[in-house]
């Protein structure tokens, strides 16, 4: 077992797993206020790497300028798609029906994508993506190191916005209870509706570094959406915390068995690890008690 | 009353079993085969899913397993390629229902909302296991024994097969739903917490719902397995799946005992046929995505329900016509 | 009353449903006689992953199916029949797959079928069209799960992909001493096409005295390659082989690579480098140089079909030679296959074809010489390996090839 291939495992782990709960974040906030698991995340990072690519390739902003733009951006589609299709969703069975309706949406999202970019892969690019630097020993690249940077930042600003705005708290009410905040006077349409649009918002930022580090089509999104679900999974869904807990945990898990044991393991010990923390913790590592049933 | 109702489904069931006898082209009778394996399937997720609420995203698994245990038996027993086959089909639904218990111990122990996306990520364990242990043959997969038989006559008998399939999920459906143990699951749906309180034992009737569902998916699995030929991981744990059978029941109604079954026909055909039609992706998908999207948000019950909320509605409005004119008299 | 109604209205869809499929429907029976009347276009029919997970190569595929028969029309098409090609979208599903092949034999009638992308998706086809007597052509299902199946309709016009990587490993041994690298790196990915080739390349290797410091087989959808690609860095191997199967996989270790600043002498990978263009817009410009991969053709290829077909590919679609995707080629190929089929059977009959393929023929194509043996695999010993040097794509093996240009060896350094 080689010490610095560890040590590269955690530093990676951190790294990396950090951007993946940057893109879960906004999964387990939207889910956590609105009730609704919204399968079209997937295709937001995508489309979030894509706008980032159009503006780098044909505006040549560079890459973290261009968030400037995408953020915003995504913002408002966050909102309209909600508007539009969300608000739509009643009935009992609105967890249910909210993926079906999100699903939709991520297939007419795809057919855009590639009829505007067709199905050729592409990857972002700028002069810090292939560059690196020496950290304790091993080789970290820059664009990780700006990543974690920005995933940190963001996380950070969503948390100063939950705790110390009064827009926050009426989230964190609606997180909690949305009955009772509503009965306080709370506007939970309005708090729910800018929560998605901030759900979707904090996923340009992570498409960008997604698509700065892999070559990515639009079907690239059924396998990111089944990681992101996973990593809400097991941070317990509603918890910000557990999303960014969960999400390093997944990358460092599976860097370190492959480590020690061999890649093609990795992603079942995370998923076998997953089981075991359900079955004894069903609600997941941060998720609420009242989940429980048995 | 309860015979006008089963004349319709005799007649409905008629049209089915004569359906390929007019249509010999195989293109739509390999759609009916898929078509029905759907609804098979569609039919007994809903039988625990709708009935109780819990909604299961992971039912791919029973899928799954289904077709590898068939395959797999059909290579240690050396069944060659032809009708013996499908006498293993039945096979891949005991193993679909001996899987279904350890995963329902473990995701049943949540509240509803979690138990969705905890049957995700169990499929996702399944779906790799598949792919990296060597005795389900990785990623390329398990082939099955090539059945000669002319492509004309060829599909008819999974037909059949699969129709007989339908026919048991509905059947046993109906009995699900007519039995002590269906109420037990309704109560669970409408309000599990009141249910315990009342003496059910919730868990217990849960897993015996769950482990049920598995029966006829599994056998499905093990069907398509025959039909296609080989069977490769990432098709047979496919998550699409695990979207659709949900997608059509809740499109037919859920909880209905009709809804499954049209909701699996109409999506099903609907889709196999869009792709044939359009040949330009990007097009096939905004389609499909658009259509089901307007279905979804506009007959959110259900196309079943919705369609008997119209007849009633149409109906009423015409009696009141009817008193407005009787008025102006 | 309202069960009553809601029940008469649900077989009311279904009788409709039904019957609608039904009125969708035109006539059965496929006809493989092998005849079409006077003036009537012979009709040919694929299924291709234009969505999906291989809509990268399926696109690609299309083109160079399309490119063959503008070719040959120009040329009067088939024993005087105009050629039209029917193209459906399998969504790189074996489901779809077999319903499309379905629907153009029965439905739309088409006289004569030609492959879908991928071993996957090659065999549940195959076998479908089999049963209609039907011959399937193809250019892009190699791997040997395919053949296992001994389907007497099966023809790869492309290389079978186990060998991919021998003359490869033959110019490794061949070198001299002195020049001859010590250690060697395999990673793989899971994959029917993947797979078989490293433990063949191996042999040849190990044998040579090149030492195997790290083996390992990676999953195909791994959270990110980053730590595997340093595992393979930190044994510091002076040649690496890459089993992989698409552009990001391959793109995603040269990234890693580049970030702990590892160069191996020689890297060569069993896909994605020979996809032209869209290597090159994933890695980046300059980083490619040095990159190797087994193939059968490229688009610098010396073999005047494939220049001419080239030269019309850069019409139609710009760019330059090296940015043309094997899987053209490879499409192409298929095409060229048929026609020689045709002519010598003197007609569409799928019979005499297969008889005629079987019967140890000779065919050029842009690949080369195409031949087949009983299983339908084109034994013809054509494997090449190609390189990018700087932004050019040639051919460096087998050395003695007259086609060959010297191997750029070590490998340059890392561009940004």
């Amino acid at each position: 077992m080689n010490g610095t291939a560890v040590l590269y495992s955690i530093i990676d782990g951190v790294l990396t797993g950090s951007v993946y709960a940057l893109m879960a974040t906004g999964l387990t906030l939207i889910f956590g206020v609105m009730n609704i698991i919204n399968v079209a995340q997937g295709i937001f990072v995508i489309l979030g790497a894509y706008l980032s690519y159009a503006l780098s390739v044909h505006l040549g902003i560079d890459l973290f300028v261009g968030l400037a733009i995408t953020i915003p951006t995504l913002f408002v589609v966050g909102i309209v798609v909600e508007r539009l299709f969300l608000t739509r969703i009643k009935g009992p069975e609105r967890v249910v029906m909210s993926i079906l309706v999100t699903y939709a949406v991520s297939l007419v999202i795809e057919g855009i994508l590639n009829l505007v970019f067709s199905t050729n892969y592409v990857e972002l690019h700028a002069w810090y993506v292939d560059r690196s630097v020496r950290f304790f020993g091993v080789y970290v690249g820059y664009i990780y190191l700006l990543g974690f940077a920005m995933a940190v930042v963001m996380l950070g600003a969503l948390y100063v916005m939950l705790y110390r705005t009064r827009f926050g708290t009426s989230v964190r009410a609606s997180l909690a209870d949305q009955t009772s905040a509503a009965l306080v006077g709370i506007n939970v349409k309005r708090v729910s509706t800018i929560c998605f649009g901030l759900g979707i918002a904090v996923t340009a930022a992570g498409g960008m570094i997604y698509g700065a580090t892999n070559s990515f089509n639009a079907s690239s999104s059924y396998d990111l959406i089944s990681r992101l679900l996973v990593i809400i999974v097991l941070g317990g869904m509603g918890s910000l915390g557990g999303a960014l807990v969960a999400g390093i945990m997944m990358v460092t898990i599976e860097d370190l068995v492959g480590v020690v044991w061999g890649p093609v393991w990795s992603n079942l010990s995370f998923f076998l690890i997953l089981v075991v923390v359900l079955s004894l913790r069903p609600q997941g590592l941060f998720g609420k008690q009242s989940v429980r049933v048995a | 009353m309860l015979r006008v109702r089963n004349v319709w489904w005799i007649v409905a069931l008629a049209v089915l079993v004569l359906f390929p006898l007019f249509e010999t082209n195989p293109t739509w009778t390999g759609i009916g085969v898929s078509a029905l394996i759907f609804m098979g399937c569609a039919t007994s997720w809903n039988m625990f899913s709708g009935y109780s609420g819990y909604v299961n995203l992971g039912s791919a698994v029973f899928y799954g397993v289904g077709a590898y245990t068939m395959t797999l038996l059909a290579d240690h027993l050396n069944v060659p390629g032809n009708g013996d086959l499908f006498w293993l089909v039945p096979v891949g639904g005991l193993g679909a229902m001996i899987v279904a218990i350890p995963f329902g111990l473990i995701a049943l122990r949540v509240r509803r909302h979690t138990f969705v996306v905890i049957t995700i990520a169990i499929f996702f364990v399944f779906q790799l296991s598949a792919i990296n242990f060597s005795f389900t043959g990785g990623t390329a997969g398990l082939q099955l024994p090539y059945i000669p038989w002319l492509e004309t006559n060829f599909n008819k008998p999974f037909y059949y097969v699969a129709l007989a399939i339908v026919v048991f999920a509905t059947l046993l459906s109906v009995a699900v739903r007519r039995s002590r143990f269906g109420l037990q699951l309704l109560a669970i749906r409408d309000d599990e917490d009141r249910a315990a309180g009342l003496g059910v034992k919730v868990f217990a009737v849960k897993l015996v719902g769950f482990t049920l569902s598995a029966f006829a998916v599994g056998m499905g699995g093990a069907l398509y397995a025959i039909f296609l030929g080989q069977i490769y991981p990432q098709f047979v744990f496919d998550p699409i799946f695990d979207i659709s059978i949900a997608l059509m029941a809740i499109l037919g109604g859920l909880g209905t005992l009709t809804g499954p079954l049209l909701g699996a026909l109409l999506l099903e055909s609907t889709q196999q046929y869009l792709a044939i039609r359009f040949s330009n992706g990007s097009i096939y998908l905004i389609v499909f995505g658009a259509l089901f999207l307007l279905i979804v948000l506009f007959m959110p019950q259900g196309v079943v329900v919705f369609l008997g909320d119209w007849r009633t509605r149409s109906r009423e409005r015409r009696a009141e016509g009817a008193l407005v004119a009787s008025d102006a008299l | 009353m309202k069960r009553k109604t809601r029940l008469f209205r649900a077989f009311g869809v279904i009788s409709i449903s039904l019957a609608s499929l039904t009125t969708m429907a035109t006539s059965s029976g496929a006809s493989s006689s092998g005849s079409i009347a006077k003036g009537q276009p012979v009709l040919i029919g694929a299924s291709l992953s234009l969505t999906g997970d291989f809509s990268g190569d399926g696109v690609a595929f299309q083109q160079g199916y399309k490119l063959w028969a503008a070719d040959q029309n120009a040329k009067g098409g088939l024993l005087g029949h105009k050629i039209k090609l029917i193209i459906k979208n399998d969504t790189s599903t074996p489901t779809q797959v077999v319903t499309n092949y379905q629907a153009l034999i029965s439905s739309d009638h088409v006289n004569l079928t030609f492959g879908p992308f991928s071993s996957l998706l090659t065999l549940p086809a195959a076998q479908a069209v089999n049963r209609y007597g039907y011959a399937m052509v193809e250019g892009a299902g190699g791997a040997p799960s395919v053949f296992e199946a001994k389907l007497h309709n099966v023809f790869d016009a492309a290389l079978p992909v186990a060998n991919g990587l021998v003359p490869f490993a033959q110019w490794l041994a061949s070198l001299p001493a002195s020049q001859r690298p010590k250690t060697i790196a395999y990673a793989t990915s899971t994959d029917p096409f993947t797979e078989p080739q490293i433990p063949v390349a191996e042999k040849i290797i190990k044998a040579a005295g090149i030492k195997t410091v790290y083996y390992k087989t990676f999953p195909a959808e791994p959270s990110d390659y980053t730590s595997i690609a340093d595992a393979v860095a930190a044994t510091n191997a002076q040649v690496v082989i890459l089993g992989t199967v698409d552009v990001p996989t391959v793109s995603a270790f040269m990234q890693a690579f580049e970030q702990a600043h590892y160069n191996p002498k020689a890297l060569i990978a069993t896909a994605g480098p020979d996809q032209g263009k869209t290597f090159i817009n994933a890695v980046g410009a300059g980083n490619a140089n040095g990159v190797m991969v087994p193939n059968a053709w490229f688009g610098g290829s010396s073999n005047p079909e494939s220049q001419k077909m080239v030269a019309e590919y850069i019409k139609k679609y710009g760019g330059t030679a090296a940015d043309v995707n094997a899987d053209v080629a490879e499409a192409y190929a298929v095409g060229q296959v048929i026609t020689a089929a045709v002519k010598a059977t003197k007609g569409f009959s799928n019979a005499k074809i297969i008889t005629y393929l079987h019967s140890g023929v000779t065919i050029q194509s842009v690949l080369g010489s195409v031949k087949f043996n009983s299983l339908g695999e084109n034994n013809q010993p054509t494997a090449y390996t190609f390189q990018w040097q700087g932004a050019k794509f040639v051919e460096v093996n087998p050395t003695k090839d007259p086609g060959a240009t010297k191997i750029l060896f070590p490998k340059p350094a890392w561009k940004n």
